[in-house]
């Protein structure tokens, strides 16, 4: 393995704070490497020390036995080092081909355009990586998948020899990580070094050759992935073991509050039928398209049902709006916690304050004090870090952020709470204090709905399963399945059958 | 930007086909050549400050000031025009375009400078421009005795004439400048760097950045560029109506801006097409010039004007939020 990239020594620190105590990282050709760490680690300040963002203040970066340490984000590119951030930096208005080229004649310094030159370049990069699609489409109008390929496509437009991709797969399905993937080692074999940073444990092992794990900004060591396994991972990554506690349903009382019968969307899900009882923590997997976000929309009243019935205390009841669904003490986090869970750019007070704020008034007027006593109360049950209520939940990491979204909602004191992946993006740390919160409320005999990718999530937290595939129920496991000793291999092994089936179907067509 | 007309555009063109046929049969006289070139004229002046609206405002920024810089521009190289005797069109031009592309760059420094809404400062700049012209420079109005001659002749000049029932009619010479700003914003918007970092800043300024842009460049740019078509429009408004006063244009910003709108670009940026905003600033005209011709007072104007406008931005929207629920994105 021939080593591209050798940065030693390196430290920054921001206003004081260590961000990156003395790293020392060697990135070879032709290897996938991953940066793994809990948030606020130190591992996206390395890769902005790395790609000219920031200049680190002490170290070296040697970059093919040439020294490079000052560097402007353009001349990383020159040398070869391309950064896919997490939003993808797509120009969601222009065509696939011109957000694969624009980059690369933006730095031949070409004044003007050919437009035969952009759709070859574009070509070009697609072949690299064996994805056909569509030139002339809006970038808009991709699924995310073919987003993130298109930005890889415009990293190799520039020659990229060392590749780092930010958290490439928090939006995209199981089906879409897998393809991903498949991408990666080709492009690997092919010679580019490519780095990533990644939360979720399973992927690391699946795809990297070399594993650097940090820890408060320092660097805890190198390992081969063959080394390691998810639980010495997160050991490292944590300093302590973890290990999530199993939830059973202790609650008495066995009368449904939620059933759902034969609901139906054409296109979406069908005929899914389904109890929910007090203290159930009911998991809901699958794979793309499996239908499982949009009957979680259907329940807080987002998205229209075509037929069956939804019974809230055995009540037939039309959940036609989220107002209706709040009513009937149905509360949603949504996967997208950012633009749908949050108002980003307020304080947690007002955030958490938001759906109870008819409550708080009165003739009108907000009652500020109860305001801040609700939100210092939920703060705190939560464990959300945070120097004050008055903070913007902007500046929160994903995880406190996270706890905001359901300090809000348990606010409400809601009967049924349905979460869209509620992990997603969220270190392993604040992971089990939100597990923890989840057994907590369920206990009390509050009902859950989660929605999740990961196994591990649904072994620990849930007392039922269900498994979607093309919009319908294909699988549901109750208590005692899940108490078998191999319960977590066999979950695994359905979904994973359901993913052949659904790619032999693919090939059929 | 492959497709040469969508749906949006099919269907502006298939309201101004259904209306002219709606107008003809209500008046015969509608539909004859002297109609088109009459449009082509008055419509003129719009087309010319059109162009440079659709640009700043697919960089995702506003100008409402450029009626204010035509005036500003025509109006002080008139007055030198005047005051020296010059008289000369391509120096009429030469200079209102100059001090048009300099206000234009006023306005780019400040909204890069002071990091505000472009709405906000071209706001400001249009009335301080304004009141900069009519304190320093002059608030006297100019007739048609004593505007440089070359002007007079460029207003009343035809490309060609053709014969008709009540005498021969032409197509007006201000189709020239009308070209060369459309073809020029083609050519930019399409075929240049400059032009892709336009459309780049207006996509994701951040992302434009990342891809090697300097916003704040591309910024001058578009302001300056915004800025001399503006200073054209204004010599060729003082052509058309052969006199000048300095209170004339500033006002009328908001049908430019509703008009390049209607034509389908996304107020929010990094969208938008030529084509489009010609549609859109015909649909304007046609209203304004017909709607005697169907017996109704021209005070329908601005309702029919407004209706389509929120007719227009109604259906964009709609289209964005079909889009956005395939993707379960609930905006509303």
């Amino acid at each position: 393995m021939k080593p591209i990239l050798c940065a030693s020594n390196i430290s920054k620190s921001f206003i004081g704070v260590r961000a990156l105590n003395n790293i020392d990282i060697t990135i070879n050709a032709g290897e996938i490497h991953c940066l793994a760490g809990e948030n606020g680690c130190g591992k996206s300040t390395l890769v902005k020390c790395i790609s000219g963002v920031y200049t680190p203040d002490e170290g070296t970066i040697q970059i093919e036995g040439q020294s490079c340490r000052a560097m402007t984000p353009m001349e990383a590119m020159t040398h070869g080092i391309q950064v896919i951030y997490q939003d993808l930096s797509l120009f969601q208005h222009m065509t696939v081909a011109e957000n694969i080229a624009i980059s690369r004649l933006k730095f031949e310094n070409k004044k003007l355009i050919n437009w035969k030159t952009i759709k070859a370049i574009a070509k070009e990069q697609l072949d690299k990586i064996g994805v056909t699609m569509d030139l002339d489409e809006t970038v808009g109008e991709l699924s995310m998948a073919n987003k993130q390929m298109v930005a890889i496509c415009r990293a190799l437009a520039q020659n990229a020899k060392i590749l780092f991709m930010d958290e490439p797969t928090t939006a995209l399905t199981k089906t879409e990580v897998s393809h991903l993937m498949k991408v990666m080692l080709d492009l690997k074999k092919k010679g580019l070094a490519i780095v990533f940073i990644s939360h979720k444990l399973d992927e690391v092992f699946e795809v990297a050759d070399k594993i650097t794990i940090f820890r408060n900004g320092n660097k805890i060591g190198d390992f081969n992935s063959s080394e390691l396994d998810e639980k010495s991972l997160s050991y490292y990554m944590t300093g302590r073991e973890i290990e999530y506690p199993r939830y059973h349903r202790t609650y008495q009382d066995d009368t449904p509050i939620l059933s759902v019968e034969h609901l139906t969307r054409k296109g979406q899900y069908e005929d899914i039928s389904l109890t929910v009882r007090p203290g159930d923590i009911i998991g809901l997997t699958g794979l793309l398209g499996s239908g499982r976000t949009e009957l979680a929309m259907s329940l807080f009243g987002l998205n229209k049902t075509q037929a069956g019935v939804i019974r809230v205390n055995g009540r037939k009841t039309d959940i036609k709006s989220p107002m209706v669904a709040k009513k009937c003490g149905i509360a949603l986090l949504p996967e997208d916690r950012s633009r749908e869970g949050l108002f980003i750019e307020r304080k947690i007070k007002e955030n958490i304050s938001a759906p109870l704020i008819d409550d708080l008034c009165e003739r009108g007027i907000v009652n500020c004090k109860k305001e801040n006593e609700i939100a210092q109360r939920y703060v705190e049950e939560l464990k959300v870090r945070t120097p004050s209520i008055d903070t913007v939940v902007g500046t929160l990491s994903g995880g406190n952020q996270q706890k905001v979204v359901i300090s809000k909602w348990i606010a409400t004191n809601p009967k049924v709470f349905i979460m869209d992946t509620p992990t997603v993006g969220i270190d392993i740390g604040s992971k089990s204090e939100i597990y923890e919160q989840i057994h907590k409320f369920a206990d009390k005999g509050m009902a859950m709905i989660l929605i999740s990718d990961e196994i591990q999530e649904i072994m620990a937290n849930c007392n039922r399963v269900l498994v979607m595939a093309n919009g319908k129920c294909v699988v549901q496991l109750e208590e005692e399945d899940l108490m078998r000793e191999d319960a977590d291999k066999n979950l695994a092994d359905i979904i994973s059958n359901q993913k052949a089936k659904a790619l032999s179907q693919e090939v059929a067509q | 930007m492959t497709k040469k007309i969508d749906a949006f555009q099919r269907m502006l063109l298939i309201i101004i086909v259904v209306y002219s046929v709606f107008v003809t049969i209500k008046n015969p006289g509608f539909f004859q050549i002297q109609t088109v070139f009459d449009i082509v004229k008055t419509s003129s002046t719009t087309m010319i400050v059109a162009m440079g609206l659709l640009v700043v405002m697919i960089s995702g920024g506003i100008d409402v000031s450029f009626m204010a810089i035509a005036l500003f521009g025509s109006y002080t190289s008139l007055y030198i025009m005047i005051q020296t005797g010059i008289n000369h069109l391509a120096f009429a031009f030469a200079v209102s375009m100059g001090i048009g592309a300099l206000l234009g760059l006023v306005n780019a420094v400040l909204i890069s400078w002071l990091r505000l809404p472009p709405f906000i400062i071209t706001l400001g700049t249009q009335n301080l421009f304004h009141g900069i012209m009519t304190t320093f420079i002059s608030d006297k109005s100019f007739g048609s005795g004593v505007l440089p001659e070359c002007l007079h002749q460029f207003g009343q000049g035809t490309l060609f004439k053709i014969a008709t029932d009540n005498g021969s009619t032409g197509l007006t010479v201000s189709l020239i400048p009308v070209l060369a700003a459309g073809l020029a914003t083609y050519f930019i918007l399409r075929r240049t760097m400059v032009g892709r970092g336009v459309v780049a800043i207006g996509n994701d300024e951040e992302s434009a950045r990342r891809a090697g842009f300097n916003p704040f460049r591309i910024r001058l740019f578009v302001y300056a560029y915004s800025g001399a078509l503006a200073g054209m429009m204004g010599i060729v408004y003082a052509a058309q109506v052969n006199a000048l006063y300095p209170n004339k244009m500033v006002g009328d910003e908001l049908m430019v801006v509703a008009a390049v709108v209607i034509g389908g670009t996304k107020i929010t940026g990094g969208q938008g097409k030529i084509f489009g905003a010609v549609l859109g600033v015909i649909i304007t005209y046609l209203l304004n010039s017909t709607l005697i011709m169907i017996g109704l007072s021209s005070s329908w104007n601005n309702l029919f004007v407004g209706a389509i406008l929120v007719i227009a931005v109604a259906i964009t929207s709609y289209q964005e939020r079909v889009k956005n629920r395939k993707h379960l994105i609930f905006t509303e």
